[in-house]
C-alpha cells in the first residue's frame, strides 16, 4: 500500500489538494466531504460489490425510508419505511456489539502508514503537555478543559471526542463529537487520515474555534453506539 | 524563529510549510498555499500569545504581500479586557447660593456626543506569519 499511498501523495501535490487524496480500499465505502475535489468519484469507489449484496426482498422494491431513530430499549436502530403499496412498515438494525466495526477499522488501517502516524505524533507532542502526551501514548486518550466554555473534552484515538461538563458537582456527558477531515470509512472508526491526525484536528479546532468543532461534528448522545462509549 | 504551518495530510501525516525569510522561494510558495487553503475552506488555527498565555485562534484571511494572518479581533477569554473608566464623583449637596437663577444660567458648554457604536464585523488583527505556528485542518466529513 505504501507505493499507492506515495503515488497519491505526488498526485495530490501536483493538483493542489493540500490535505492529500483519500485512499480507496476494496470493500470499504468512503464518505467524503461533499465539497472535496472528485468527492462523488471517491464515494463510488470501494464499497460492497453487487456480488456481495444480499438479494433484495421483492416486498421492499420501491420502498422509501420515512424515518430512522435509535431505540435505547431495543438497543437497535428502528427504520420506518413506506412500501410501494403505501403501507407503512418498520424494521430494526440490531446494535448488540461493536465487533463488526472494530474488525472493519482493523482492515481500514491499511490506508495509513507508520511514517504518517509518527509525523502526527510528533506534531501532537508539540501541542500538549508532557502528562497529556504520556496518557495518550499509554491509553490512547487525554483530557483538556476549554478555558472559553468550561467544557471538558476527552480526546481519544479512533473514537469520537467526548464532551463533558460539571453540573451541580457532577460530571455529565453532553455528547460525543465525531469529525474526520476530508473523509472516513463507513461502518468503521477509521478516518481517511491516520488516527492521531484526527485527534490533532479535534484538539486544534477545540482550541482555535470551538463553535466550529461543534458545528462540523456529528453529535452522538452517550447512549448511542456511535459515541463509542458502550 | 521561522513561522510554520502544519498541514494535516492523508498521505504524509503532517506536511510543513515554512515562512523563512532567508528562503524567499519557499516563503512565496507557502504564502500561495495558505491563501489557497483558506479559499478552499480549510480552517487555519494560529497560535498567538495573549497576556503571557499561548492560545489558538482561527485565521479568517491571509495577506500574501506581507505574509500576515488576519484573525478575528475578539478576545473570547477576556484576557485583554480594559478596566472601566470610573465616572467623576458627583457633588452630594448643591448650596442655594450656588444655584443661579434660571434666567441667569449660562448654558454649559456641550460635550461632543459620543461616537456612534461601530457596526459590522470588528477589524481583524494581523499576526506576522514568520513568528507564528499554525495548524491547517481540511474541510471535514462528520463521522
Amino acid at each position: 500500500m505504501s507505493g499507492l499511498r506515495n503515488g497519491l501523495r505526488r498526485v495530490a501535490t501536483d493538483r493542489g489538494d493540500w490535505a492529500g487524496i483519500p485512499m480507496p480500499l476494496e470493500g470499504e465505502r468512503l464518505v467524503v466531504e461533499p465539497g472535496y475535489p472528485n468527492a462523488a468519484l471517491f464515494a463510488a469507489m470501494g464499497g460492497p460489490t453487487d456480488e456481495d449484496r444480499l438479494p433484495e426482498d421483492p416486498v421492499l422494491v420501491g420502498a422509501k425510508v420515512r424515518n430512522t431513530f435509535r431505540s435505547a430499549k431495543k438497543r437497535s436502530h428502528v427504520h420506518v419505511f413506506e412500501l410501494a403499496s403505501g403501507r407503512i412498515e418498520w424494521g430494526i438494525t440490531p446494535d448488540i456489539h461493536g465487533a463488526d466495526k472494530l474488525l472493519r477499522t482493523l482492515g481500514c488501517s491499511d490506508a495509513w502508514g507508520i511514517e504518517q502516524e509518527q509525523a502526527a505524533l510528533q506534531l501532537l507532542g508539540t501541542m500538549v503537555r508532557h502528562r497529556q502526551f504520556k496518557q495518550y501514548l499509554l491509553t490512547g486518550s487525554f483530557i483538556e478543559t476549554s478555558a472559553r466554555s468550561g467544557v471538558t473534552y476527552l480526546f481519544r484515538r479512533l473514537r469520537p471526542t467526548v464532551a463533558m461538563s460539571v453540573s451541580k458537582g457532577r460530571m455529565r456527558i453532553l455528547c460525543a463529537l465525531c469529525l474526520h477531515p476530508i473523509a472516513y470509512y463507513a461502518g468503521s472508526w477509521a478516518g481517511a487520515m491516520c488516527p492521531t491526525d484526527d485527534v490533532v484536528a479535534h484538539l486544534a479546532l477545540m482550541r482555535g474555534d470551538e463553535p466550529m468543532l461543534w458545528r462540523r461534528s456529528n453529535q452522538h448522545p452517550a447512549w448511542d453506539s456511535a459515541a463509542g462509549l458502550s | 524563529m521561522n513561522g510554520t504551518v502544519g498541514v494535516l495530510n492523508v498521505g504524509a501525516g503532517d506536511t510543513k510549510l515554512s515562512f523563512d525569510k532567508s528562503n524567499p522561494a519557499e516563503r512565496i510558495r507557502a504564502a500561495r498555499i495558505v491563501k489557497d487553503m483558506l479559499r478552499r475552506g480549510y480552517a487555519l488555527l494560529i497560535e498567538v500569545e495573549r497576556d503571557g498565555r499561548k492560545v489558538f485562534t482561527r485565521a479568517t484571511d491571509f495577506d500574501e504581500e506581507v505574509c500576515e494572518y488576519i484573525i478575528a479581533d475578539f478576545d473570547p477569554l477576556g484576557l485583554e479586557r480594559q478596566p472601566e473608566t470610573p465616572e467623576p464623583p458627583q457633588p452630594l449637596v448643591t448650596l442655594r447660593e450656588e444655584t443661579p437663577h434660571a434666567s441667569q444660567q449660562e448654558t454649559p458648554p456641550q460635550e461632543p456626543p459620543p461616537p456612534a457604536p461601530r457596526r459590522g464585523r470588528p477589524p481583524g488583527k494581523r499576526v506576522p506569519a514568520e513568528g507564528a505556528r499554525a495548524v491547517a485542518v481540511a474541510r471535514t466529513a462528520g463521522g
